[in-house]
């Protein structure tokens, strides 16, 4: 028992298990426990599983897959472009433009949706271009320091094969780092997903989890918006996996 | 055993690099000429640099690959595209293969990828290609590997890869930083066997490569120099230059079995280095 508590211990894959299972039934315990009284301010498993119910019966299945398509239809623009600054980046002329795009990322949400709403008026369009601004900040700021983490000896080497610079930005970055491309889509899926919602829930108009999530809030049913919570953290995960699983089955040399 | 020297390979002259103001390396000159020897078929030239850390060698390796501009001075190779006697043209990137300390490769590309690759801008047909491929990958012991990415390989695998790669793209000329460096009893082993064979397929094939083990050093190459600080006037400058060369062949110790001379030798180049 000592050896659980001891720091840097190394612990097998079954005491690994074990420990994750027991900390899983502490928390559904816990649950039980303190929602099973009369007054509670979080939700009891019925209620949840009520929400889950009532959600399912209110078309969750569509809106799950209209707030999917929207994911995916952001991620792939802002991926487009983040790809084309981030690859700029290694050419001097453009190097400040890409340089600039990273620093947007600290503009606030809100101040830059409002000029948004007032260019495009469809509220689909408006959700992925919001989408794609932000997420093109993030994901630029992400691929140029994959870049910048190249070693110098991976360029030396492509020069040696007698690559001229052109050469040397498609064999050592545009190649060489793809694999890259589809972890830092990984690691920025936490904030597209977070944003996702949060924009849906601004733009209500064609649904979506974040939809859903507005219109529990507003009837404060919190056993909707935990069921919610619960759905957005799966499809998450979820997502997250299968981007990790996708990019070691497509590129049997990424090990990152 | 007899040997001839006959045209030059490589020519360097006055060549200095410095970093913003700080010179690094400065004033090398040297000249390593082909060398025939009666009733070998091929003998390769091996060259090795020694000297203590800091004193340029790196910085020198990648002036000569044509990685790190010059301040001042020439390097010039044979040009062998040029049947001329004694043509040669100044060197760029891509001219001389450089191996570093990592045998960088192409992660994204398998053995027979990168070899392929390396042989693109050659005249051979797409099907001279795959043959020579093969059967290097068969000399080499790399038969195994040809679908193998680079984080599927064995260090020594890697660098014979690496070994190759540049000897495809280059022009018979390989320089090699540290190639022993790290490597255990069986990849020394693998790299000598490298060397070797590097010598034994072509008497244009020059290996450079520089080490911290003298003994090696003595035992691989024909010409050893020591890079160091030189002393002027009483006084020790601070940028790298080559403070001593040791011909190996004309003081009969190339191309023989370790001896007490060997011995003598790297304690002499031992001393060179110390007081440089």
């Amino acid at each position: 028992m000592i050896k659980f508590l001891t720091p840097f211990e190394k612990v097998s894959k079954l005491h690994k298990t074990l420990i994750l299972s027991g900390w899983l039934v502490l928390l559904i315990v816990i649950w039980f426990a303190t929602t099973s009284g009369e007054k509670h301010l979080f939700p009891s498993p019925d209620q949840v599983l009520k929400g889950f119910t009532d959600l399912y019966n209110e078309g969750l299945a569509e809106h799950i897959f209209n707030s999917l398509k929207l994911c995916f239809i952001s991620i792939f623009l802002a991926t487009i472009i983040s790809l084309l600054f981030a690859y700029s980046w290694s050419i001097p002329i453009l190097k400040s433009v890409a340089e600039f795009v990273t620093k947007f990322r600290f503009l606030p949400f809100t101040g830059l949706s409002f000029y948004i709403t007032m260019v495009i008026h469809e509220a689909r369009t408006m959700q992925v271009w919001i989408l794609v601004i932000f997420l093109t900040t993030f994901l630029t700021t992400s691929l140029i320091a994959v870049i910048k983490d190249i070693p110098q000896e991976e360029f030396d080497h492509a020069k040696t094969l007698k690559c001229n610079r052109w050469e040397v930005l498609w064999q050592v970055i545009v190649l060489g780092r793809i694999d890259y491309v589809i972890d830092v889509i990984r690691q920025n899926l936490a904030i597209t997903w977070m944003m996702l919602v949060t924009v849906e829930s601004i733009v209500v108009a064609s649904g979506g989890l974040g939809f859903l999530i507005k219109n529990s809030d507003k009837f404060m049913n919190t056993g909707r918006i935990i069921a919610l919570q619960i759905i957005i953290l799966l499809i998450g995960l979820g997502l997250d996996a299968g981007i990790n699983y996708l990019r070691k089955a497509i590129f049997r040399y990424s090990k990152i | 055993m007899k040997h001839e020297f006959k045209e030059t390979l490589l020519y360097v002259e006055n060549l200095s690099v410095a970093y913003d103001d700080t010179v690094i390396i400065k004033d090398i000159n040297l000249v390593e000429k082909d060398v025939v020897r009666e009733g070998i078929d091929f003998t390769g030239q091996v060259v090795a640099f020694v000297g203590r850390s800091g004193r340029g060698k790196s910085t020198f390796f990648k002036a000569l690959t044509g990685l790190v501009p010059m301040n001042s001075g020439k390097i010039l190779i044979r040009d062998f595209e040029n049947p001329e006697p004694n043509a040669a043209k100044s060197v760029k990137e891509g001219n001389i293969g450089f191996v570093d300390q990592k045998y960088t490769l192409f992660r994204h590309k398998t053995v027979s990828q990168a070899l392929k690759f390396s042989l693109r801008k050659t005249k051979l047909s797409e099907s001279e290609k795959e043959t020579k491929i093969k059967q290097y990958l068969k000399d080499w012991g790399l038969e195994n590997c040809a679908d193998k990415y680079p984080n599927e390989l064995s260090g020594g695998q890697r660098q014979r890869t690496a070994i190759i790669e540049q000897l495809f793209s280059s022009d018979h000329f390989i320089v090699l930083d540290e190639p022993f460096s790290g490597l255990d009893v069986g990849n020394i082993k693998e790299v000598k066997k490298a060397f070797e064979l590097l010598g034994n397929s072509s008497d244009f094939n020059t290996i450079i490569f520089s080490t911290h083990d003298i003994e090696l050093a003595i035992e691989l190459a024909q010409t050893i120099y020591v890079i160091g600080y030189p002393t002027i006037d009483g006084k020790q400058q601070h940028y790298g230059t080559i403070v001593a060369k040791y011909d190996l062949r004309e003081e009969g110790l190339a191309w023989k079995d370790y001896c007490e001379d060997h011995i003598k030798l790297s304690k002499e180049i031992i001393h060179q280095m110390m007081i440089s």
